[in-house]
Order: structure tokens, then C-alpha cells, then sequence
């Protein structure tokens, strides 16, 4: 009797069907990357018991298993609950794995747990999105980087997230070192010069890195209590156009990243060609199709953007055309 | 006189005190850290006991109440100075016993060193000091190695419990804040061992300036100066002139915190510096802490508090360079 | 109680003009005031600068700005009648009965000249003063060289080497560094011999591995240190060299103890 696999539910069920005949891989997906070392360790066992003994460390923070056997899907299942929990994804039916693959795991930098520059918790952040969009069949992907060196190459994904503060300056703590104005030049964009023996900030330059306050030796640049972000849009890969996210907005918040988010599915649901294979269409691709000002409108649907949020009224992204 | 006294009666003698007195304190600017989330403790006006921050030491030490990052000389137009007035009210530092020796340097430079400061002296002669014990060793502190780990010269000492808080009044100003209380023997809580120990070289001179030590520290050295500024000894600082945008011949000159071992400090007219290195600033800073000052004034300079091996970027121990000097010399 | 920071304005009385970036501004002052002493002059639009006291009047000092700086270009701009804020007199300065009676030589570098010119005007106004006095002057180039109505002065009853490290073609006076000129030295009686040597740090060095080489001991020499004096007042600390700071127990020092202030 031959193998009966539905393979669209399979993948959907976050299986991988593989290139050897019967066998595939289990994916695993952790919302930033962020997770207690004891799930490595029931990742091993998966490997062990179904798997050929090896995992593959995916380009988007997950696990594949790889080398499964295909019938073995409901069993590895079982396995996966466990790690499900511990990482706290949505699930509508225990013991029957992910319900969803379309959207992907959401990416981020190592962040402010560790990393001195970053300007917020990347894997809260992470997770926070991951719990307001999974499960979801459409094809979505989110990266958050903490800062704008964009180690998580943010600008690729279809929103990028970059960390920014807003420097708080107090003149009456600063001893006219200029650490901070030769660490915005060194690493950063320059925007910082000294005028009577105080530093004075380009607003338009700033780029909210926070360099100006890691390099502070007396507390005279600190962060704001607020976080900022920088939401980049629409950067992808692929075969016909890849391209580098663009700008959208800058000195953003949380909140309205998310209703951003949520109102791109509306807007997917809405404009995706339903003749599109596997259901599949890329976000950029429909908004070149419908054109930006209508996907704004959709993306700033009770949306109250923050006084000194500044947004690109129209964007315009460039990239490689092999369609042409 | 020592006194016990109800946490709540111990904010209502604060709440008198801070109609004669500007209150200054350790205390939590949250979230105001270097780094993103982190908070960073330093010396702030308290308006309430429960501002204090009782448990970690403060990064940057207490001097600013004294001695203020920028502080305003005076007033200029083309013609005339005018002095900068300064608050009628008193003040009231709390600090802890190393911080406490630290104001013995900081009087021997602004008060013995040459002419008596104007604007330190004024300050001076209204503050009095409020000791915080000690129950445990703070992080990289050797106030034991430099004897800086008890002291009676505070007006006041307070120990705070969540109920109750007991008190040593050693000051005749103070005294009838406390009338009502009820008294009982008191004595202020010290550490009597470190976690670190330090031995001063004894042998230090001229010929240590040779010593390859400096340059090995020094090449690990970003010139960022946060040892300097969180010390509670260091007090250099740098005049300069402010003028005001809308008139140019008005203006103010201020005397604003200064550190070795940034670019620019021993930098004469037409560029020459003498020390071109981070490693000989280090070897300047390193040497005044614990052999130059000595010899002009009779004390060791540093006192132990530790600050400097906390708040190096780039985890140069000045405590570990020192044990080193020592080593080499038995 | 006293505010030391406070500067007193002083009348500009006259400015002689040396070089197109040096100028002697002789400022309204009585009081005691030594040569080697310094003064912080200050012009309130620009800061504060420790100024070298380059000559002594009756109610005058003299005070030789080079343009160097933020403070010190825009001296130049005031003129004769105007006033300067400043303070001051600081530091030890030379003591000049200290040299009487003893064969002096001055061996000064640019603008290094002006702390000892008080020594070299009172050795040429009272020659008999001195066994001998020698002014060794060095400068960058002629076009540089300060006090050029002095040196006629001193020319007449000192033993005067004026030097100039380069100079063009066809220049007819003496040429190279000041350590050029301290080997043939005629000196009769060393140990009765004193040298005052103030300039750029470098030239102070090679001027005293000099001088040692003619066997003169250590305390026979004097030299006056520059450094970055912010207050003269012994706080701000920039000018400390060893446990000794510069603007109260110097700038003048005697090398026996000056050579162990190392920055």
C-alpha cells in the first residue's frame, strides 16, 4: 500500500515533504529565537527518535528535524506539545502540532538581554507580535532588530522593526568630552556637534541609535522612557523582484506596529489573487498590484500615529527586476 | 545620641528637615542607565525617605552635591561680574564611610590647596552629612585595605528597617529634631572585610613612571573618563565661557568636571600635550590616587569605594593594577 | 571671604606689535609682581588664558600674547584704551637676587623669552649686577623674533646671541638652534655660573643635556615650566605635575627638583 499523505495539510501542519520519497522534516518555530536551553533537549530527543539524529538550525530561528519518516507526523506531534507549550504558541488542538505555517516564525536580534546596544527587548517584542498573528495561513514575515545595525537584516522581511530612542539630553550633566559626537561620527551618522560647550542634536539626521548614550561618560545623554521604532516595509527575496524594505515610519511605537500588522492581513484577505498557487501571494507583490496609497489607507485603519512619529507618505522601493 | 524611631515618625522629622535643608541622596534614575532597561543609581534633591536608595552603592558618588558638573562662576557683560548666588538653605548629604573620607580629600584641595575655594567653602559650611552604614561589602570595594571603612565624623547616622529606623545625632543643629525620641544605643553598622584587598606598593617613585604596567593598561584604555567622574576624590575641572546667543558680550563663566584621561586636559596653547598616551594618563591618574597626593598632603587619595573597577567599560581594575605594583615590589 | 576667580579689569595702555601673531599689551597694574609670574587674562567673550608677565613697569606689567588659540586671536582686536579682565599675579616667579653676583646666562626659546625678560632687562639696566650676562634667544624664523627694540638694548651691555632656526637667503645674523651656541660658551667659573632656560618642552630638554655637558651642576639651573594652568588657584588640577603644582609652588623651579616633575 503506498504512502496516503494529504501534503497541503502537512505543511500547513509545519511538516516539510522532502526529497527523498517518505520523508520529510518536523518544523519548529521560536518567536525570536528566544528560548529555555531544556526545549534543546527535547528537540534532541524528536531528532533521535524519528529523526536521523540531525537538526538543521533554520535561517528563521527555528528547528528542522530532519530525515523524518512521513507516517511518523502524528507521533512527532505528540513530541512537539511539550515545546509548544514552553514557548507559549497559539494552538487550537493540543497534540496536533502547529495549526498554521503560512505566516513565519517571527525573527529577531539577541537584543536588549544581552547586547549593549540595542534599544528594547527584541524577544518580548517577538513574541508579542507571534501571539497576535499565529496561527495564520497567509504568508507574512516580521523581524525585529534592536537597533540600526539590523543584525536580524530586518530590511529583508516584509516588516522590519528597528529599535530607536530618542536621546534625552541634560546640559547641566555634560562635560564637553565629545564621546558622544565622535561616536556618532565613527559609527553612527554625525549628528551631533558642539556649540558654547554643548552638544546640539540634527533631529532630521538622528537616526535614534542611542550611540550618543552608551558613549556618555557623566548620564547627560540618556534614553527616553519611551521606545521608538523604526518600521521598515516590504523588503523580500525570490526570483522575481528582491528588494531592500523602505522607510515608512520613523519613531514609532509598539501599538501601532501591531494594528499595522493586524490591518495587512484585512488588507491580504481582501486583494490576494485567489488563483494564486498554494494560496500563496506575497504581501509586496499584492501591494505593487493595488498600489501603495490604497494599502496605506488599509494599514492606517484606526491607527493614531504618535505627534512626532514621522511617516513616508508614499513609499517607493526599488531592487533587482528579473521580471522585466 | 543614639534613637529608635517609627519608620512613620522618621518621615515627619524628613518632612521638617526639608523646610531648613535640600536633601541629597542615592537614589534610583530608572531606566536612565547606560544601557537600554537599566537604571542607574547617582545623587539626586530627595524629597522623601523613600527615595533613598539603602542597598547598592551609588555609581556616581556624592561629590555633585558639593561640587556641581557645571557650575556657574559668574555673570559677565563687558564691564562687570556678577557672583552667582547660592541657595539660604542647608544641606543634608547622606552618604556612606568611604564617601565620608572622600570629603577629607575634597576640603585638602578646595579648602588647603592654595587660596580657600569661594563657591566650594559657601556650600561647605552649610552641609551636613547624614552616614549610611554598611551591613555588607558593595561590589569591587577595599575601604578596609585603605582604612576608609569606619568614620564618627557625621552628623547623623541613620539605619532604616520597614518599620523602624534608628538614628546616631551627633549634631547640635540636629539634635531637636529627635526630642521626642526615644533613645537607645546606637552604633553605626561598618564592614570590617572586603571581598577585595588591596596592597598599596609602599616604593613608588619616579622610576615607576617607567614601568611597563601603564602601557599595558593603557592600550586597553578608551580615554572615556568614567573613572574620573564616578570617583569621589577626583575634582578637577575646566573653565569656560559661555556666551549668550542673542548678545555676545554677555555671558557666564562656568567651571564644569574635568578628566585626565580625556583628550585635551593638559593640552597648552598651540597643541603640545604631555601626556599623549592613554597609557601615561593612567600612570597620572593611578600615581595621584595612591602615591603623589600622599606625599603632598599625608593620606592616600583614593579610599576604597571601588567605583572606577564597576564603571569601566572595558574592565580595566585599577584595584588589580595596584595588587600588581605591590607584587612587583616584594 | 575672598572670591578668587573674580578678575579685575585693567587698562590697555599700550600694544607693541612684534609679529603678525605676537604682540606686547602693557596693561594698567600695581602691585608686586615678579618676572615669571603670570597673570589669567581674560576677555569675557572668549575665556581665560595664563599669560606669562613679559615686563615691569611702575604701574604697568607687560604681558606678550602669542595668537594662538581661541582666547589669545581675538586679544588683538582691542587696542590701546580698551580694558582686559584678568587676574592674578600667580605662580613663584624668579627670584633675581638670586643670580646677583654670578655669572647669568638666559637661554629662551619664542615666546619662552617673556617669562625671563624681566631677568635680562634688569641685567642690562644694572650690568654690574652680574659677573657676565648671556642672552641666547632663539626664534623660528626672522620674521618671528619678539622684542626686537629690547635687543638693541641689551646688545649694548649684554653678551646677546640671537638665533633663527631657518632664515632665507642673504640673512645676515646668526642662524640655528639655541643648543648650537652652548658648547663655546666662554664661562670663566662654573660653579659661579647660572642658567635660566624657558621655551617649547623639547628645546628645555636638548638646552639642558647641553648645559650638563659643561659640567654645571644641577642647581645652577633654573627653568620655568608651561602648562595648562585653568585657575592658577591649585583646584582645577590640570597643572600638576608629580605633587607639585605648577601654578603655586612654580612655574619656576630649580632642575635639581624640576627634572624629577615629569608629566
Amino acid at each position: 500500500m503506498g504512502l496516503d499523505i494529504n501534503t497541503k495539510k502537512a505543511k500547513k501542519n509545519a511538516f516539510r515533504i522532502g526529497k527523498v520519497r517518505g520523508e520529510g522534516a518536523s518544523r519548529i518555530r521560536v518567536p525570536g529565537g528566544y528560548l529555555k536551553a531544556e526545549i534543546l533537549g527535547l528537540v534532541q530527543e524528536i531528532a533521535q527518535k524519528y529523526g536521523n539524529g540531525v537538526v538543521h538550525l533554520t535561517t528563521r530561528q527555528g528547528f528542522e528535524i530532519e530525515g523524518i519518516r512521513l507516517e511518523d507526523m502524528d507521533a512527532i506531534n505528540e513530541m512537539l506539545q511539550p515545546i509548544i507549550e514552553l514557548l507559549d504558541i497559539n494552538q487550537e488542538n493540543p497534540g496536533t502540532g502547529y495549526p498554521a505555517s503560512g505566516t513565519r516564525n517571527v525573527c529577531a536580534c539577541i537584543g536588549n538581554n544581552v547586547c549593549p546596544f540595542a534599544n528594547y527587548n527584541t524577544s518580548e517584542f517577538a513574541k508579542r507580535i507571534e501571539d497576535e498573528i499565529f496561527p495564520n495561513d497567509l504568508h507574512f514575515k516580521i523581524a525585529l532588530t534592536g537597533c540600526p545595525n539590523d543584525c536580524a537584516k530586518v530590511r529583508l522581511h516584509d516588516f522590519g522593526i528597528v529599535g530607536m530612542t530618542m536621546p534625552q539630553y541634560d546640559p547641566g550633566r555634560c562635560v564637553s568630552c565629545q564621546a558622544c559626537i565622535k561616536g556618532c561620527k565613527s559609527l553612527s551618522v554625525d549628528a551631533l556637534r558642539m556649540e558654547n560647550y554643548k552638544i546640539v542634536r540634527d533631529e532630521e539626521k538622528c537616526i535614534g541609535c542611542g550611540v550618543c548614550v552608551t558613549k556618555c561618560p557623566t548620564r547627560a545623554f540618556t534614553r527616553s522612557k519611551k521606545k521608538y521604532y523604526r518600521l521598515t516595509l516590504m523588503g523580500r527575496t525570490g526570483k522575481r523582484n528582491p528588494r531592500l524594505g523602505e522607510d515608512f515610519l520613523l519613531w514609532t511605537d509598539e501599538d501601532t506596529i501591531v494594528k499595522i500588522i493586524l490591518n495587512t492581513y484585512r488588507f491580504v484577505k481582501e486583494y490576494i489573487n485567489p488563483k494564486a498557487p498554494g494560496g500563496k501571494e506575497h504581501i509586496g507583490y499584492i501591494i505593487d498590484r493595488v498600489g501603495f496609497t490604497e494599502y496605506k489607507k488599509w494599514a492606517l485603519e484606526g491607527v493614531e500615529l504618535l505627534p512626532e512619529t514621522k511617516m513616508k507618505e508614499c513609499v517607493y522601493w526599488n531592487g533587482v527586476h528579473f521580471d522585466r | 545620641m543614639g534613637y529608635q524611631i517609627s519608620r512613620e515618625t522618621a518621615n515627619q522629622i524628613f518632612a521638617q528637615l526639608k523646610e531648613h535643608y535640600d536633601i541629597f541622596a542615592p537614589k534610583v534614575f530608572a531606566g536612565e542607565g547606560c544601557f537600554s532597561d537599566t537604571d542607574v543609581i547617582r545623587y539626586g534633591k530627595i524629597n522623601a525617605l523613600d527615595e533613598i536608595e539603602w542597598e547598592r552603592r551609588s555609581e556616581y558618588s556624592f561629590k555633585e552635591a558639593l561640587l556641581a558638573v557645571n557650575e556657574t562662576l559668574f555673570y559677565f557683560t563687558e564691564e562687570e561680574t556678577t557672583v552667582v548666588s547660592c541657595s539660604e538653605k542647608r544641606l543634608l548629604i547622606f552618604l556612606r564611610s568611604c564617601d565620608l573620607h572622600a570629603l577629607k580629600r575634597l576640603d585638602a584641595i578646595y579648602l588647603e590647596n592654595g587660596p580657600e575655594d569661594f563657591y566650594y567653602r559657601r556650600l561647605r559650611e552649610k552641609a551636613s552629612f547624614v552616614l549610611m552604614g554598611c551591613s555588607t561589602t558593595c561590589e569591587n570595594g577595599f575601604c578596609v585595605s585603605m582604612g576608609t571603612n569606619r568614620c564618627d565624623s557625621y552628623a547623623l547616622y541613620l539605619k532604616i528597617s520597614e518599620e523602624s529606623v534608628w538614628a546616631d545625632c551627633k549634631s547640635q543643629d540636629l539634635l531637636p529634631y529627635f526630642e521626642k525620641a526615644q533613645t537607645c544605643e546606637v552604633q553605626p553598622e561598618y564592614v570590617t572585610e572586603n571581598a577585595e584587598k588591596v596592597t598599596l606598593p609602599k616604593n613608588l617613585s619616579v622610576d615607576s613612571f617607567s614601568n611597563p604596567i601603564w602601557e599595558e593598561y593603557g592600550s586597553r584604555c578608551i580615554g572615556c573618563g568614567r573613572c574620573n567622574f564616578v570617583c569621589p576624590t577626583c575634582t578637577c575641572f575646566t573653565m569656560q565661557d559661555i556666551l549668550y546667543r542673542d548678545n555676545e558680550n554677555v555671558g557666564e563663566r562656568r567651571r564644569v568636571w574635568a578628566s585626565c584621561q580625556v583628550d585635551g586636559y593638559d593640552e597648552i596653547a598651540g597643541g603640545i600635550e604631555f601626556r599623549k598616551t592613554q597609557g601615561e594618563r593612567l600612570r597620572f591618574k593611578v600615581m595621584h590616587k595612591i602615591y603623589d597626593f600622599e606625599k603632598r598632603f599625608g593620606y592616600p587619595m583614593c579610599v576604597g569605594c571601588g567605583r572606577c573597577d564597576s564603571v569601566c567599560p572595558e574592565y580595566i581594575s585599577y584595584t588589580s593594577l595596584i595588587n600588581r605594583l605591590a607584587k612587583e615590589e616584594a | 571671604m575672598k572670591n578668587e576667580y573674580i578678575p579685575f579689569p585693567s587698562q590697555v595702555k599700550e600694544i607693541i606689535r612684534h609679529t603678525d601673531i605676537e604682540y606686547t599689551f602693557r596693561m594698567s597694574f600695581s602691585g608686586d609682581v615678579k618676572p615669571g609670574q603670570f597673570f589669567e587674562v581674560s576677555i569675557p567673550k572668549f575665556g581665560e588664558a595664563p599669560i606669562s608677565v613679559s615686563g615691569i613697569g611702575e604701574d604697568t606689567v607687560d604681558l606678550t600674547i602669542r595668537k594662538v588659540g581661541r582666547v589669545t586671536n581675538q586679544i588683538f582686536e582691542h587696542y590701546e584704551g580698551n580694558s582686559l579682565l584678568m587676574r592674578g599675579p600667580y605662580g613663584n616667579g624668579f627670584d633675581i637676587a638670586q643670580f646677583q653676583g654670578k655669572e647669568v646666562v638666559v637661554i629662551a626659546g619664542g615666546t619662552g623669552l617673556s617669562p625671563v625678560k624681566g631677568i635680562v632687562d634688569h641685567f642690562s639696566k644694572h650690568p654690574e649686577d652680574a659677573v657676565r650676562t648671556t642672552l641666547i634667544a632663539g626664534f623660528k624664523s626672522p620674521q618671528d623674533v619678539l622684542f626686537k627694540e629690547d635687543f638693541k638694548d641689551w646688545e649694548k651691555t649684554l653678551n646677546v646671541i640671537k638665533t633663527v632656526d631657518t632664515a632665507p637667503e642673504g640673512y645676515d645674523g646668526l642662524t640655528g638652534m639655541v643648543t648650537k651656541y652652548i658648547p663655546d660658551l666662554p664661562l670663566s667659573d662654573i660653579p659661579n655660573t647660572v642658567f635660566i632656560t624657558v621655551g617649547p618642552p623639547v628645546m628645555i630638554q636638548f638646552t639642558i643635556q647641553e648645559i650638563l655637558k659643561r659640567k654645571v651642576p644641577e642647581e645652577n639651573i633654573w627653568i620655568s615650566h608651561e602648562r595648562k594652568m585653568c585657575c592658577g588657584l591649585g583646584k582645577c588640577g590640570h597643572c600638576k605635575m608629580d605633587s607639585t603644582y605648577i601654578c603655586l609652588d612654580g612655574p619656576v623651579f630649580n632642575y635639581a627638583k624640576g627634572k624629577n616633575l615629569i608629566d
